[in-house]
């Protein structure tokens, strides 16, 4: 346990050093809060650009304020999502194409506490800033737009965490292997074909954990089933990438340029 | 104080098709100091990368300490400095060696304790609170040689200390080393014969992944030393053909010719010295020096390694 917490430390300690800790909650908050306010200011924001008649504006109706939350997660799914793989890329890539790996890896008898606490740092961050950034969202939204029911924003939040946190984690062995881009621009594609194929194949395919951003969606504006399938495979990913990327990062813990 | 400290046996690494390191086996006495001695290639940083655990032999027995000390039970008894050492460059001076001291198992005090006393060691206090990213090059590997012995190790192994420091770099890293001596035992590698011989009792040296020699130094010296005669000349037709011709000496074992000189392994001083005075005299050789000596680890280096 307590290389796991020396470990930990050292992570959130190289985030808030390298600023992660502001830009990254900073971009959750600004998507968060941008969705209701411009769908708030839509129809002024119509009229002042001049080539819409007022009668055609003032047919403009407000959705209502779940259907507002839905729309602030699929801003988190884009941008959102892009901003942590980016951000998460280099945990384990950088460390293997800098070599400071090498010195740790001396110094430690398992890779296992090593990764769990890289992995533990990128879920604090993912976490706050995702919450930070839900949170600015429902305020404004219950502010100019209407109530909101708190409990569904919360559990459907919870799902989206779950569906941020898989993808983000697999970075990590796939880091392991690859350099920090290609790292994260295969966690992004596997999550896209995931979501892709879970929009077209809705009946098959329960488990899939692509799901998850669209259950989340459906669960804040009141109509989602309760399956709990694809947070278990999701879970079951995430102990997975851990295991998988501190072993590999046993076997090869320089990368072969350096 | 001749107890082993460790002991490898046949260690082999094979990478694909390629072996850098064929079947080495040695043993370190707990409080020597080795130099591990070889040209560039020679799989210096292989063995040394295997011995600290970061990659797996592919044959071989490791052995720390007298009993069966297996490398993981050891990780936290020994120092490691690579070639190229990588700081997070995010952490200042101070930050580092306490996050390695705690890793190798120190509690949070007791690495705080350590790190002062290393750094102060190193020489590098003034510049302890500053983030690694503005050190140079010499307070990087003075940092790294902290690293390796914050955790009060037995053993420090060292990867080519000192091949990328400046002479006064070099010096102070010498000195440091020669400081060690008897409180741990130090394994270093090297390309300059000449580091070796300034600090260590033992020289292992290696050639194409394989032990060419080993032995303490003085041994070597003295199994090395042979008669040779340094002679120059004047640059003249005469004295090139001269020196060409001196291979055909019945005392003459080796020869290197120069451009205006030759170095000669002789079987016997006196006879070669009176014989090739008289020549020259002879002869009327238009002589620059005519030196006596005996050759030196640096020659028995040279021939094996350009073998």
């Amino acid at each position: 346990m307590k290389p796991f917490w020396i470990y930990y430390q050292k992570e959130m300690l190289e985030s808030g050093r390298t600023y992660k800790w502001i830009w990254v909650p900073a971009v959750f908050l600004l998507l968060g809060i941008m969705q209701p306010v411009s769908t708030y200011y839509l129809p002024e924001i119509l009229t002042m650009a001049g080539e819409v008649p007022p009668e055609a504006a003032a047919l403009f109706t407000v959705p209502s304020a779940e259907s507002v939350m839905a729309s602030a997660l699929s801003q988190f799914s884009v941008i959102g999502l892009l901003v942590l793989v980016l951000a998460g890329m280099n945990t384990v890539a950088g460390e293997r194409a800098t070599g400071t790996a090498e010195l740790v890896l001396a110094r430690s008898v398992s890779t296992i506490p090593m990764m769990a606490a890289k992995w533990a740092a990128m879920m604090t961050l993912v976490a706050a800033s995702f919450a930070l950034g839900l949170g600015g969202a429902a305020y404004y939204t219950h502010l100019l737009i209407g109530p909101l029911e708190w409990g569904a924003v919360a559990s459907g939040g919870g799902l989206y965490v779950v569906w941020l946190a898989w993808i983000v984690t697999l970075a990590l062995p796939l880091g392991a292997v690859l350099r920090g881009p290609a790292a994260a621009f295969i966690s992004l594609a596997v999550a896209g074909a995931l979501s892709l194929l879970s929009g077209l194949l809705p009946s098959r395919l329960q488990w899939n954990p692509g799901r998850l951003s669209s259950m989340a969606a459906e669960r804040i504006v009141g109509e989602g089933s309760s399956v709990w399938s694809p947070i278990i495979v999701a879970i079951l990913l995430m102990v997975l990438s851990i295991i998988v990327a501190a072993r590999l990062l046993r076997r090869s813990p320089l990368s072969p340029q350096s | 104080m001749t107890e082993k400290l460790l002991s490898i046996h046949e260690l082999t690494k094979s990478i694909g098709s390629i072996m850098p390191v064929k079947g080495i086996s040695f043993e370190l006495k707990r409080g020597g100091c080795t130099a591990l001695l070889g040209p560039n290639g020679a799989g210096k940083t292989t063995t040394l990368r295997m011995l600290a655990g970061l990659i797996p032999p592919t044959r071989g027995e490791i052995r720390y300490g007298s009993g069966d000390g297996h490398t993981d039970s050891w990780r936290h008894r020994i120092g490691y400095l690579p070639q190229y050492p990588k700081f997070y460059s995010w952490m200042s001076g101070m930050e580092y060696l306490s996050f390695s001291a705690k890793l190798s198992g120190l509690s949070g005090k007791e690495a705080l304790r350590r790190s002062r006393e290393v750094i102060e060691m190193v020489g590098l206090q003034q510049a302890a609170k500053r983030r690694i990213s503005g050190y140079s090059g010499g307070m990087k590997q003075r940092l790294g040689i902290a690293q390796a012995l914050v955790h009060e190790p037995e053993l420090i192994m060292l990867d080519e200390p000192v091949s990328a420091l400046d002479p006064i770099g070099r010096r102070e890293v010498m000195d440091l080393l020669d400081r060690l001596r008897g409180e741990v035992t130090v394994l270093f590698s090297t390309h300059v014969l000449h580091d070796a011989e300034e600090i260590c009792d033992d020289m292992i040296l290696m050639v194409d992944g394989e032990i060419a020699e080993k032995g303490a130094l003085s041994e070597l010296r003295t199994k090395y030393r042979q008669p040779v005669l340094s002679i120059d000349v004047e640059p003249g037709e005469r004295e090139v053909a001269w020196l060409d011709s001196l291979a055909n000496r019945p005392y003459v074992q080796e020869i290197e010719l120069g451009k205006r000189g030759a170095k000669l392994m002789v079987t016997d001083m006196e006879v070669a010295r009176a014989a090739l005075i008289q020549e020259l005299a002879d002869g009327g050789i238009e002589l620059l020096r005519f030196e006596a000596g005996t050759s030196t680890l640096e020659d028995m280096f040279m021939k094996v390694v350009g073998s």
